[in-house]
């Protein structure tokens, strides 16, 4: 017994467990954003759908994955402008909006798939050309070092370090300053001579891109293949990931790993004997469960906060 | 509601055709033909107005569920898991059971999925009411483990063992009549039916029709007044889950008779479209619900005929909803703000 | 009176500004020396604020001219306004809850290279400002955390911070208690001195003459005069404002109060600020008798109200009416016990505002018979309560149907009124009856008070107008930072020692 528990819970979980985490990070990134600005983009989703499907085709197509990650966060800001001018420029409800970029990006990629990658479910090829690992020579000497610290993808260390340069970006600078006060009161930013539609729109270009970058890690740094509708609601995790980190970044990196974890034990799981169907389960109930957690965690600050005995 | 918005949206339909057929053209089709093809697929003939006719059910009953949970201020999207629930519930009534007279044994199926569905939907309910949890992502999320969960069920306990993933077949006396052979329409549309006008007037005739718009509308009155706003969302959620269940049973009893592993394409996201694009008014449900159903159905018999894929109708569905939504659509999200960043 | 006639710097000519159900400002306009203090007076509504937010550049206006120091200027924005110094401060607060004073001061203005704030060249900045006008607030709490003194120097601050010539000021004592009042007014003839120039928006007539050099009277979007303050009294004042003959003090009915009917016994109740919770409150209310709560809002009046009708929890401590108690008993219950309550906020609680005025009118009835039976509702009957209510309290527009967001304020607090005072409550809890509402309706409404008072009702009324606090009450509790720091009673109160109560001192 002892024996099949270390073999779940070996060191090589922290890799997978930051693999896995990786493209809900950078979702959850991109939600975070937004959210700072009052804006729920569940259209992340779509952004990074769209995004994975474009990093697969141009990198199929051109054999250069730098290329394909350009394309992917072009089309990630091209979904993120549309997102913002229905909603900041003809008051569409963002929801809704976010809705339909989600459903137009599934009707797109599977159309796309079908008439331009000549595929049908799924597209794999020889010719893809992935996101490098990063691989130091050096690391190789020592197998733990190894496995813990070398062969990452590019973009599982950039994501780490993306997640202080938000930090950062949001509480020691001007924008982020006025991101946060358009956010919680509109009207004050306003009376400060700030540009609120200006500067709500740039906080979804960011989503775009971060929901571009996504999606392209999604399907070309993790499987190099595209699956019709293959984030299957990583999105939304993103969103309870932002969600349970209560709009702060590193906490929101906290929720994804333990995310990136649950889903590593999981599939870790199923030579034991748990149908498939419960492992897929996983990480959405884990979800559901972290969600309510981080509400009750908050109503019994907010009670003690309010409480006249002290 | 106003002639003009009838005819802001008779405005986006056309438009929304016109940029599908620019794609059409695009692809090097004849636009025209193609949407003759679709118009024939959807209408012309007892098969095709049937099976647009069966579509039209599943996408009316469940938005009409979105509908109030809308009401309510919920934002259900977590309806798909509870067509799937209510379906596999029903299904499993149908064929478990045994030696009851038609009526009552399609009595019984109904009211087991209905049951089925409204407990599903009060979880994310409660979770809303009593703990602020942002219902958008676990409604979505719940969908995935509804779906998951039936699909370990019918290739598991309730398989038919037949190597495909479905429920054996469901007994006759829980089948719902056909109407319209060979088409898969059937009596479902009755209970449909009755079901919006029940609804209706449960909404704008009674107390508890009173009570769940007062909640919706502003929760602090409600509160004030002594409508238990708390109860009030959970209620909302039970009677918008329990008419997607219902409307999954409709699905398994009539229009397959048995369940099936996936069976919904998504259906339940129509209808909540259907219901966004409405406002919630119900006589624009009908109408767009009915759009969308012969768009639907109309895309079979057009793949068929013009090698057009399906997923052209899809796409024009979704300019049509991106239009839709500018216009102006008032900003529901700001009556109950769920979470703070 | 010292003012430097050198220019005008200030200019607004026959501006007009129309909103999709009211024209705000019809042809008016105003103007403002360098180093006048000028003074903007009107009723709720009359157009004063809307046409200051033309001047700030949050507004467009659909005519007119705008100069500032002689210069047409087209197409204001607020960016564009502070940089020609002018500096506004609204009645609410442009200030972040969740930010700190010195992010809240800042913002907009930020110093620093790159786009990164540097916070210490800005503290430097701040506390120059701070010591030359000798004031104080503590820069690294959050907004949510200071008092509203406090909240309203952090305003002024950001003024200086931004180099503001030109102050606007809109309705700024109706916050302060009196003494608060005083010290305002020094800063700002500290701000005269310096050569600034201020308008000063208020309705408070004898703060006006006080501080004014210059008033300016506007009335349903118009301009009605401009005159110099020696010329004119405050009843003249408030003839124009209003239009006819003002009754500015309702006469006290004479109480004649018999039994107990409301103990509150040292309560301790949440709170969303740290100042307003309620820490061992206790006092009590007699049948026929008025119970005035004065102080400054913020305070724990909220809260006070909030707990006596089942909408916030009550920690410790007791609260008895009629003999038994109704400590956390929820709104229904208490409503059933016989109390009714006009709430602080018409908007939010009071009523809602998609609903038509009969659904709003029912609102307390319509769980019962007549007006419903089982489940269904009994339209015609709802109707016709709805009718008789709106002819006896004269709710205009009288058509039941009526969507409830199209009401006046004045009309939509007495479609409150009206609902709650039908109850024929035995005890009737009015927060802030008469706030935002037109003078007709005022009036309309503390006779109400008067009436059901006469009859034996008892009222606890709660209102940060402290005219209307000593014009209604019997006896006067005032409330400070979530305790009673005096009870007077109505033979003795004066402005002064209700003041000094409000700010936390004591009287004998």
């Amino acid at each position: 017994m002892l024996e099949k528990i270390a073999l779940i819970f070996n060191y090589s979980i922290i890799k997978t467990t930051i693999r896995y985490s990786t493209p809900i990070l950078y979702a959850a990134l991109g939600v975070l954003i937004t959210q700072q600005a009052n804006m729920l983009n569940v259209g992340v989703e779509g952004m990074m759908l769209s995004g994975a499907f474009t990093a697969i085709a141009v990198s199929y197509f051109t054999g250069n994955w730098f290329l394909a990650l350009i394309a992917a966060i072009i089309v990630g800001i091209i979904l993120a402008i549309i997102m913002a001018f229905a909603h900041l420029k003809y008051d569409a409800d963002i929801i809704v909006v976010g809705v339909a970029i989600n459903l137009l990006s599934l009707a797109l990629t599977r159309f796309l798939l079908n008439n331009v990658l000549g595929a049908s479910g799924f597209f794999r090829s020889p010719y893809i050309v992935p996101i490098p690992k990063v691989h130091f020579d050096f690391l190789t000497k020592n197998d733990v070092i190894n496995t813990l610290f070398n062969n990452y993808s590019m973009f599982e260390i950039i994501g780490i370090m993306l997640v202080f340069i938000i930090w950062f970006l949001l509480f020691k600078t001007v924008w982020g300053l006025r991101v946060r006060s358009v956010g919680l009161f509109p009207q004050a930013a306003e009376t400060a001579g700030i540009n609120v539609y200006k500067l709500k729109f740039s906080t979804m270009i960011f989503s775009g891109l971060l929901g571009g970058m996504a999606g392209a890690h999604l399907s070309l740094g993790y499987s190099k293949l595209f699956v019709e509708n293959m984030t299957g609601g990583k999105g939304l995790m993103g969103v309870a990931a932002m969600f349970f980190g209560g709009g702060d970044p590193i906490f929101t990196w906290v929720g994804c790993l333990i995310f990136g974890f649950t889903d590593s034990v999981g599939s870790r799981l199923q030579p034991y004997g748990l149908p498939s169907q419960f492992v897929l389960m996983f990480p959405y109930i884990t979800t559901v469960l972290f969600l309510t957690l981080s509400m009750i965690r908050r109503i019994r600050r907010e009670r003690i906060e309010k409480s006249s005995l002290k | 509601m106003r002639r003009s918005s009838y005819l802001n949206l008779l405005i986006t339909i056309i438009i929304s055709l016109i940029a599908g057929g620019i794609i059409m053209i695009l692809l090097g089709h004849n636009p025209f033909k193609v949407y003759a093809e679709l118009f024939k697929g959807a209408f012309i003939g007892k098969f095709n107005i049937g099976n647009t006719l069966g579509r039209f059910v599943p996408i009316l009953l469940t938005a009409i569920a979105f509908a109030i949970s809308f009401k309510v201020s919920v934002f259900n999207a977590g309806v798909e898991g509870e067509l799937y629930l209510g379906a596999i519930a029903a299904a499993w009534a149908g064929f478990a059971i045994q030696g009851l007279p038609k009526v009552l044994h399609i009595l019984v199926c109904m009211i087991v999925a209905t049951i089925v569905g409204a407990l599903w939907a009060a979880v994310p309910g409660v979770l809303k009411a009593y703990y602020r949890v942002n219902e958008i992502c676990t409604t979505l999320l719940l969908n995935y483990v509804a779906i998951f969960f039936t699909s370990y069920l019918v290739n598991n306990q309730l398989s038919s063992h037949t190597g495909i993933p479905q429920t054996p077949k469901v007994l006759p006396s829980a089948t719902l009549t056909m109407i319209l052979k060979p088409s898969k329409a059937n009596i479902g549309i009755f209970i449909t039916l009755a079901v919006l006008l029940f609804v209706y007037w449960l909404i704008h005739y009674t107390t508890l029709g009173y009570k769940i718009r007062s909640v919706g509308s502003n929760p602090f009155f409600s509160d004030y007044v002594g409508i238990g706003t708390k109860k009030i969302i959970v209620i909302g959620m039970l009677i918008s889950g329990g008419i997607g269940g219902l409307a999954g049973g409709i699905e398994s009893l009539g229009t397959y008779n048995r369940f099936l592993d996936g069976f919904s394409q998504f259906i339940a996201f129509d209808g909540m479209l259907a219901s966004l694009i409405a406002r919630n008014n119900i006589k624009m449900i009908f109408i767009i619900a009915l759009f969308l159903a012969s768009l639907k159905n109309g895309a079979l018999g057009m793949e068929r005929f013009t090698s057009v894929p399906k997923s052209i109708v899809d796409a024009i569905i979704a300019i049509f909803i991106l239009l839709t939504s500018l216009e102006g659509l008032i900003n529901i999200r700001r009556k109950v703000k769920t979470i703070e960043a | 009176m010292d003012f430097k006639l050198i220019n005008k710097i200030i200019e607004m000519i026959n501006i007009n500004k129309s909103f999709p159900n009211v024209k705000a400002v019809d042809n008016a306009g105003i103007d403002l020396y360098q180093g006048e203090i000028h003074s903007l007076v009107g009723e709720n509504g009359a157009g004063k604020t809307t046409l200051m937010n033309i001047l700030y550049g949050l507004y467009q206006p659909d005519s007119g001219k705008i100069k500032i120091r002689g210069k047409d200027m087209e197409s204001l924005t607020p960016r564009v306004a502070i940089e020609l110094g002018i500096g506004m401060i609204h009645q609410e607060f442009m200030l972040v809850r969740e930010l700190t004073v010195l992010e809240n001061i800042i913002l907009g203005f930020e110093l620093g290279k790159f786009g990164r704030i540097d916070f210490s060249k800005t503290k430097e900045k701040i506390n120059y400002y701070l010591d030359n006008y000798n004031l104080e607030i503590p820069l690294n709490k959050k907004v949510r955390d200071i008092s509203v003194g406090e909240a309203q120097r952090v305003e002024i601050i950001k003024t200086l911070y931004r180099s503001t010539e030109i102050l606007i000021l809109d309705e700024p004592t109706a916050v302060l208690t009196p003494q608060e009042t005083k010290k305002l007014f020094e800063i700002l003839n500290f701000l005269k001195k310096d050569n600034k120039s201020i308008i000063f928006i208020s309705h408070k007539l004898r703060e006006v003459m006080e501080i004014s050099e210059r008033i300016t009277i506007m009335r349903n979007g118009k301009h009605v005069n401009t005159v110099n303050k020696e010329d004119v009294s405050i009843k003249e004042l408030a003839k124009m404002m209003v239009g006819r003959e003002v009754f500015l003090n309702i006469k006290r009915e004479p109480c004649k109060k018999s039994k107990k009917i409301l103990s509150v016994r040292d309560i301790y109740v949440t709170g969303e600020k740290e100042l307003s919770k309620l820490k061992g409150v206790s006092f009590d209310v007699h049948r026929g008798e008025v119970v005035g709560v004065a102080g400054v809002d913020g305070n724990g009046q909220s809260e006070l109200v909030e707990a006596l009708t089942g909408l916030r929890k009550i920690e410790k401590g007791d609260v008895t009416f009629k003999g038994k108690s109704i400590k956390n008993l929820s709104p229904i219950e208490i409503r059933k016990a016989g109390i009714s309550h006009i709430p602080e906020d018409r908007n939010l609680r009071g009523l809602n505002r998609s609903f038509t005025l009969y659904e709003n009118l029912i609102a307390n009835h319509f769980n019962k018979k007549p007006y419903s039976r089982l489940i269904q509702l009994n339209k015609k009957k709802i109707t016709k309560y709805g009718n008789r209510l709106i002819k006896e309290f004269d709710i205009r527009p009288a058509i039941g149907n009526t969507v409830a967001v199209n009401l006046s304020g004045g009309n939509a607090q007495k479609t409150v009124v009206a609902r709650e005072v039908d109850m024929n409550a035995d005890l009737l809890i009015a927060s802030q009856p008469t706030r935002g509402v037109d003078v007709g309706s005022t009036e309309a409404i503390r006779n109400t008070i008067n009436y059901i008072k006469k009859k034996g009702v008892a009222v606890l009324l709660v209102s940060a107008d402290l005219e209307e606090i000593l014009s209604l009450s019997d006896v006067i509790l005032v409330m400070y930072e979530g305790k009673i720091s005096g009870i007077i009673p109505a033979e003795k109160a004066r402005e002064d020692n209700i003041g000094i109560l409000m700010t936390g001192g004591k009287v004998k």
